[in-house]
């Protein structure tokens, strides 16, 4: 098939835009082509959101459409939805992100230090390979 | 006039026209969808006096609530029932939208008005809103929806762009 990852009951997402950034929910019921019912873990709780908010994943659970918060959270647990979407490129890499984000100054100004230190051995090796070809 | 809100709120307005001595006055009730209770008080007045024989001035507004969305978690069909003027004349029309409150697919409503025929809020009226049960409804777009294995991918989506990247060596990939 084409098409990999469909909008449907069940999918799981992650939220990329409003409030609720970062965090990642079901999709339980669809309102219209553009708005979905999503539920999810921890603070997000049942509400309508955009489909430009969210991203998809490749996980999908079985789940009835439209059904109860609990048969949600009960569906996620059995499934193992949790460990799934930590070993998903898109968690990571906003979990990367907000890592970077919260450095303060010193972190920063390690990383920097760091950098330059490697690229800088990077660069004298490839210059000596270089001379010696 | 309205919409500066992001949502309308629903009002129910009951008022009459003041008693004069000892005679009892008539009391009506109107369900009003406004973004504030100054333009829901304004707009039962004027559909009032379009109504029965009663002014701002020679009445009084018994009770202004606002009503709260019963169920938020639960997607309904709505059928509106809707009198608005066009450049040439009056029409009555029904329409249907999905939203999770009445007041989302009021908003809905409204926005769709103003779209499809550049009707103004000033000239639509909702004449009476009901939840709709999925097989009662007549839109297919609303109908559409009806399917309890629906399911679509997002083929060519564009999300919002990065003006970074305007140039890239690489053409984007847009599959999700």
């Amino acid at each position: 098939m084409l098409y990999k990852r469909y909008i449907e009951i069940g999918r799981v997402c992650f939220i990329r835009l409003g409030d609720d950034v970062g965090k990642s929910a079901v999709v339980v019921d669809l309102v219209d082509q553009k708005h979905l019912m999503v539920d999810g873990p921890g603070g997000l709780g049942r509400k309508v959101v955009r489909l430009n908010q969210v991203a998809l994943t490749d996980i999908k659970i079985n789940i009835p459409r439209g059904c109860k918060t609990k048969t949600v959270r009960t569906a996620l647990a059995k499934e193992g939805v949790e460990a799934k979407l930590a070993a998903t490129s898109l968690v990571k890499k906003f979990a990367a992100k907000n890592a970077k984000a919260q450095l303060g100054d010193f972190a920063r100004f390690k990383n920097r230090v760091a950098k330059t230190a490697s690229n800088r051995k990077i660069r004298s090796t490839v210059r000596k390979l270089k001379k010696s070809s | 006039m309205k919409f500066k809100c992001a949502e309308l709120k629903e009002f129910e307005i009951v008022g009459r026209p003041l008693p004069k001595g000892d005679e009892k006055m008539p009391v009506y009730k109107m369900t009003i969808f406004a973004p504030d209770e100054i333009v829901a008080k304004s707009r039962f007045w004027y559909f009032l006096r379009q109504l029965k024989k009663v002014r701002k001035v020679n009445g009084e507004i018994l009770r202004m609530t606002e009503m709260s969305n019963s169920s938020p978690t639960k997607i309904k069909n709505f059928g509106i029932w809707v009198r608005y003027d066009s450049r040439s004349g009056s029409h009555n029309m029904y329409r249907e939208y999905r939203d999770v409150s009445r007041t989302g697919a009021i908003t809905q409503c409204y926005r769709d008005m103003a779209a499809r025929h550049r009707a103004r809020p000033h000239s639509i009226q909702i004449m009476k809103i009901e939840t709709v049960k999925a097989a009662d409804t007549k839109r297919p777009v609303i109908k559409q929806m009806h399917d309890s294995k629906i399911k679509f991918p997002l083929p060519h989506r564009i999300l919002k762009f990065n003006k970074k990247s305007i140039f890239v060596a690489d053409r984007p990939s847009t599959m999700q």
